[in-house]
């Protein structure tokens, strides 16, 4: 009988042990209920699920963790103080909850590089399909100097051949063939999204400037003339855009864009001209703005990043 | 050895022992399977929308339209909407390229080219747009908050609107010989032959997206771009090359509408999630 009244205090001993073990990491029981978000808060756009940092912007920090007891409310510090080491078997807790979740995707120092295409929006008579590429440097997170090169591909609206057979008229054009840029850009807004409240999704838009050159040529209003008298021009181009971007992963974003290409050009004279150079130094100058829609995927370089300050 | 009773005891403690150990292997985490945002606005569920403001149509060859914006929602999930909108036209802003045909074309003299109207007659026979009206199911697969300069924060919402009924009300821009539903003169030299006034609703689809930006949790900004798909004639002229203007030159026609408007949801107080 005394063997077995010592057998059974050493198992329940242990039996104790492995409960108490339990109940600090967090397992079953009544405490693993929701996390208790401040009543206050509420708010669209609450925890990052994804950057393990459920709560929200607005949240309180979690009064109700799986990890801290009554008696213990306050694990924050030692966070904060020294990152606690975690074996490589440890899972997610409700300390892993912070009040404001760093951002997603990291810029500063790295370089875009992002392959691009786009379509002209606002010509009635010809559309350009642009092609090219940005390199980006991000000098910070939100401020940036970048190259871009464009190659166009021209297509004739349907107004175009309208316009002879309802106005017995033909209309003057050019068609872009490509283009430079020097541009900056500052982000002013970033954003995150819930995608059906599963999954957050980051994003920022940005706004830039910038000046470069675009190679245009002179498509000649009797097509019997092309050869003889289209001459091509190089045009002086400041630019303005408008766009954002999307972060799928550490080293990837999509981008769109609506940038508006101001080209000082010139165009077949509407007196007679004899050649391609004649026409030219009669040629008609022409401020025109050149709206651009365009999407375009960047990849970052560096492909990772290090968060310089402490979570 | 060890008798029954002491086996027994032994067996009741190790099963014990390992029901913690057994519950904590299953254990997942607790981030698991948690939706994305808690306790947050339900800025949608259940609420009206009632939108007041103005727009404009876009890319148009010949006339934009300056509209004055109503739209009416009631959104009957968070995801999911059924509302309509009212675009009435306010004024018409002729095109730099209007401009630059017109005044290309002779106003007097009629040219030995049939078919080139004179400035007056070509203008005449522009379209313009009186007003644009639809209805449509609005889905809105994302919702979130976003920062401007890190100072103003606000929640917002992306919805598209699955292709809806639109009607679109049309009239010609000046007093012209005949509507598009006449018989066209048989006289080739008869400028009426050329051009037709393009009036009434002409029904059709449309397909919009759009944001609002909420400022508290009843007013919201709202910004969308909407396509009207329709059977129009912007030129009221002949179209499909038989040197005849009627209502065979109508052809499907892409109409852009950018509208902004000030949105008030109803009830003013919004639930909070779970």
């Amino acid at each position: 009988m005394k063997r077995l009244a010592i057998s059974l205090s050493v198992c329940l001993a242990l039996v104790g042990v492995a409960a108490t073990g339990h109940a600090r990491r967090g397992g079953g029981g009544g405490k693993a209920a929701a996390p208790a978000a401040d009543e206050n808060a509420g708010g669209e756009g609450g925890g990052d699920k994804a950057a393990a940092a459920g709560g929200g912007d607005n949240s309180a920090p979690a009064s109700e963790s799986l990890d801290t007891t009554e008696q213990e409310p306050a694990k924050i510090d030692e966070s904060l103080s020294e990152p606690k080491k975690q074996g490589p078997t440890t899972t997610l807790s409700w300390q892993d909850i912070v009040v404001v979740p760093r951002k997603a995707f990291l810029k500063g120092g790295r370089v875009e590089l992002q392959p691009l295409a786009g379509v002209t929006v606002n010509d009635n008579l010809i559309r350009h399909f642009v092609f090219g590429a940005d390199i980006n440097y991000f000098l910070t997170d939100a401020l940036w100097v970048g190259l871009q090169g464009q190659y166009f591909v021209k297509q004739l609206e349907t107004q175009t051949e309208l316009l002879g057979l309802q106005f017995n008229r033909t209309s003057t054009m050019n068609r872009y063939l490509y283009g430079g840029a020097f541009n900056m850009g500052y982000v002013p807004g970033y954003g995150k999204f819930a995608l059906f409240n599963r999954q957050i999704i980051h994003w920022e838009v940005w706004i830039s400037a910038g000046f470069g050159a675009t190679f245009t040529e002179v498509i000649a209003r009797n097509p019997a003339d092309q050869a003889s008298k289209a001459f091509k021009n190089t045009a002086l181009t400041p630019n303005a855009g408008l766009g954002g971007r999307l972060f799928l992963t550490d080293w990837m974003t999509v981008n769109i864009a609506l940038r508006d290409y101001i080209i000082a050009d010139k165009y077949e004279p509407l007196a007679p001209c004899m050649n391609a150079d004649d026409c030219k130094a009669h040629a008609d100058s022409a401020l025109v703005n050149n709206v651009m829609v365009y999407a375009g995927v960047g990849f970052y370089l560096p492909t990772k990043f290090t968060y310089k300050t402490l979570r | 050895m060890l008798s029954n009773k002491h086996r027994f005891a032994l067996l009741i403690a190790l099963a014990t022992i390992s029901l913690p150990f057994a519950a904590q292997a299953q254990r997942k985490s607790p981030l698991a399977d948690a939706p994305a945002i808690r306790k947050r606005f339900e800025l949608r569920q259940t609420r009206f929308e009632l939108g007041v403001g103005a727009g404009s149509t876009v890319n148009q060859d010949f006339y934009h339209t300056v509209l004055f914006n109503v739209r009416l929602a009631f959104h009957i999930t968070d995801w999911l909407a059924i509302g309509g909108f009212g675009n009435f036209g306010l004024a018409q802003v002729a095109t730099g390229y209007e401009n630059k045909l017109v005044t290309s074309l002779d106003p007097s003299t009629p040219s030995n080219v049939n078919r080139e109207p004179l400035r007056a007659g070509a203008q005449a026979g522009l379209q313009q747009i009186s007003g644009i009206y639809g209805a449509e199911l609005e889905w809105t697969p994302f919702t979130g908050k976003y920062s401007l300069f890190g100072k103003l924060f606000s929640a917002y919402d992306f919805y598209v609107a699955i292709p809806g009924v639109a009607a679109m009300s049309v009239k010609p821009a000046g007093p012209l010989g005949r509507t598009c539903d006449q018989a066209p003169p048989a006289d080739p030299t008869n400028p009426d032959r050329y051009v037709c006034g393009v009036n009434g609703t002409k029904i059709g689809g449309t397909v919009a997206i759009g944001v609002h930006s909420y400022i508290g949790q009843s007013v919201a900004i709202g910004v969308e771009l909407r396509d009207v798909i329709a059977q129009l004639n912007p030129s009221g002229r002949d179209v499909n090359g038989d040197l005849v203007a009627d209502n065979n030159d109508l052809s499907w026609t892409n109409t852009w509408v950018v509208t902004a408007n000030l949105a008030v949801y109803l009830p003013f107080q919004a639930k909070v999630s779970p």
